[in-house]
C-alpha cells in the first residue's frame, strides 16, 4: 500500500458558521421563549387572581408577614393611622380585608399594598403630610389596589418570572440575580391603568368619608420637585407622571361634582 | 445594571480574546501540518516491512490542553437549553486533537512513520470553581518506527 501525503481540503469537524451568529440566534430565541411564557403566565395570573378568596390570600400572607412585622417601628403615628384606616373601611369601603397598617422607617415617599390587607407606609410619606384628608387619600388609594386586587397581580407575575429565570440559569447565576433585582422594582409597582383606577376609587372614598375631596391633589402637587418619575433614576416607575395624575383627578372631581374644600387638620399627637 | 455591564464585558472579552487565540493557533497548526506531511501517522497495527528492516520502535505521544473562553461557555450553555450540535466547542476539540497529533509527530523526530495511533480526550479543571469553566485535554500516542 502506498502512502500518499496530502492535507484535507476542508475541516469537516468544525461547522463553518460564525460563533456570533450562533450566540445571537440562541440568545434571541431564549428571550422570545421567556417573553411568550411570561405573557401566557400573565394571562394565567389574570385568570386566577379574581378567583383567589380573601381567606386564602390572608393565609398565604401569613407565610411572610412575620418579616414585615419585624420591621415595624413604634411611633405616635401607629394608632392614628390604624384607626383612620379602620374608620374608612367601616364607613365607606366595606372591603373584605382586615386592614393592618405597618409604619416603617424609610425616606421613600410611598405606601405599599401587601397581600392580606397589610398596608406598609413609610415615614418619608408621613413626614410630608399636612392634613388628615391627604393621608386618607393615600390610604384610600392603596385600598383601591385591594379593591381591584392589583397587589396580587403584581406579586404573581414577579414570582412567575423569577421562577423562570432560576429554572433556566440557577439561583446563584448573575442573570437570575439581575432579573430578580429589576423585577422587584417593575413588578411591585403598578401599571398606569391600575393607578388611575385606584385614584378614582380613592376619590369616592374620600368624598364618602368627609363629604368633600379636599387634599386629594395637595400631596401630589408637592411631589414633582423631589420625585418626578420622568427622570432616568425612576426609569422603572410606572406611576403616571404626577401632573398627568393631578389633571386626571381634577377631571373626575369636576365630572362627579365633588366639593374640593374643607380640610381637616392632623391631630395634635402627630404634629411635630 | 452593574451586573449586566460586567456580564457583557466578560462576554466581549471572551469573544475577542478567544477568536484571536483561535486564529493564531489555527495558523500555526496549518503551518506545522504542512511541515510534517511526510511523516505518516496511521491507525494500522502492522506494517509490511520485514522485521530486520525496522531499526527501532518506540512510544511517542503528544498532549495539548485548551481552555474554554467565557463566550464559548455561555453560547454552549444556551445550546444546552435547545439541544443540537454544540458548535462553539467543536473548534476547541479540533484544535486540541490536531495539536496533540502534531506534538506527537514532533516527538517522533526522524522516525519513518508512526503506527497504531490513538487519540483520547478528557476534561480537566471542570469543577475547579462553581462557574464550571473547564479545560480540554487531548492526548495522541502511537508507535514510532525507525527504518534501517
Amino acid at each position: 500500500m502506498k502512502y500518499t501525503p496530502r492535507l484535507p481540503k476542508s475541516n469537516v469537524n468544525v461547522t463553518p458558521t460564525s460563533m456570533l451568529r450562533e450566540f445571537f440566534v440562541l440568545t434571541l430565541s431564549l428571550l422570545a421563549i421567556v417573553i411568550v411564557i411570561y405573557i401566557l403566565l400573565g394571562f394565567a395570573v389574570d385568570l386566577i387572581v379574581p378567583r383567589i378568596s380573601t381567606d386564602l390570600e390572608t393565609k398565604m400572607s401569613e407565610l411572610f408577614i412575620r418579616s414585615v412585622d419585624a420591621e415595624d417601628i413604634d411611633s405616635e403615628w401607629r394608632g392614628y393611622v390604624q384607626s383612620l384606616v379602620e374608620d374608612l373601611q367601616k364607613r365607606c369601603t366595606k372591603l373584605p380585608y382586615p386592614f393592618k397598617v405597618h409604619v416603617r422607617e424609610a425616606s421613600s415617599v410611598n405606601a405599599l399594598a401587601f397581600p392580606g390587607g397589610h398596608i406598609i407606609v413609610f415615614t418619608g410619606l408621613l413626614g410630608k403630610i399636612t392634613s388628615e384628608n391627604e393621608l386618607a387619600f393615600a390610604f384610600a388609594h392603596e385600598m383601591g389596589h385591594y379593591a381591584n386586587r392589583d397587589h396580587l397581580r403584581g406579586v404573581g407575575r414577579a414570582f412567575v418570572f423569577i421562577t423562570i429565570s432560576t429554572f433556566l440559569f440557577g439561583t446563584d447565576s448573575n442573570i437570575s440575580q439581575m432579573l430578580a433585582h429589576a423585577l422587584n422594582i417593575t413588578e411591585l409597582s403598578f401599571s398606569r391603568k391600575q393607578e388611575t383606577r385606584a385614584d378614582a376609587f380613592a376619590l369616592d372614598i374620600l368624598n364618602c368619608a368627609y363629604g368633600n375631596v379636599a387634599g386629594a391633589t395637595d400631596f401630589l402637587k408637592r411631589l414633582p420637585k423631589e420625585q418626578d418619575p420622568g427622570t432616568i433614576g425612576h426609569y422603572f416607575a410606572s406611576h403616571p407622571e404626577n401632573l398627568k395624575r393631578i389633571s386626571d383627578l381634577n377631571k373626575i372631581i369636576r365630572d362627579k361634582g365633588f366639593k374640593p374644600a374643607g380640610k381637616k387638620p392632623l391631630p395634635k399627637i402627630v404634629q411635630q | 445594571m452593574y451586573n449586566l455591564l460586567f456580564f457583557i464585558t466578560l462576554i466581549a472579552v471572551g469573544y475577542l480574546a478567544g477568536t484571536f487565540a483561535e486564529r493564531y493557533h489555527y495558523r500555526s497548526i496549518h503551518l506545522r501540518e504542512k511541515m510534517f506531511i511526510n511523516l505518516p501517522a496511521v491507525t494500522m497495527k502492522t506494517v509490511d516491512y520485514p522485521d530486520d528492516k525496522i531499526k527501532s520502535a518506540e512510544l511517542v505521544y503528544g498532549s495539548a490542553v485548551i481552555s474554554i473562553d467565557y463566550f464559548k461557555r455561555f453560547t454552549a450553555s444556551l445550546r444546552n437549553i435547545f439541544g443540537g450540535t454544540v458548535k462553539s466547542y467543536e473548534s476547541l476539540i479540533d484544535r486540541a486533537r490536531r495539536e496533540a497529533l502534531l506534538r506527537m509527530k514532533e516527538m517522533a523526530g526522524d522516525s519513518r512513520m508512526i503506527v497504531n495511533v490513538r487519540i483520547e480526550t478528557s476534561t480537566i479543571g471542570r469543577n475547579a470553581n462553581k462557574k464550571g469553566v473547564g479545560c480540554l485535554e487531548a492526548i495522541a500516542y502511537g508507535t514510532a518506527l525507525t527504518l534501517a
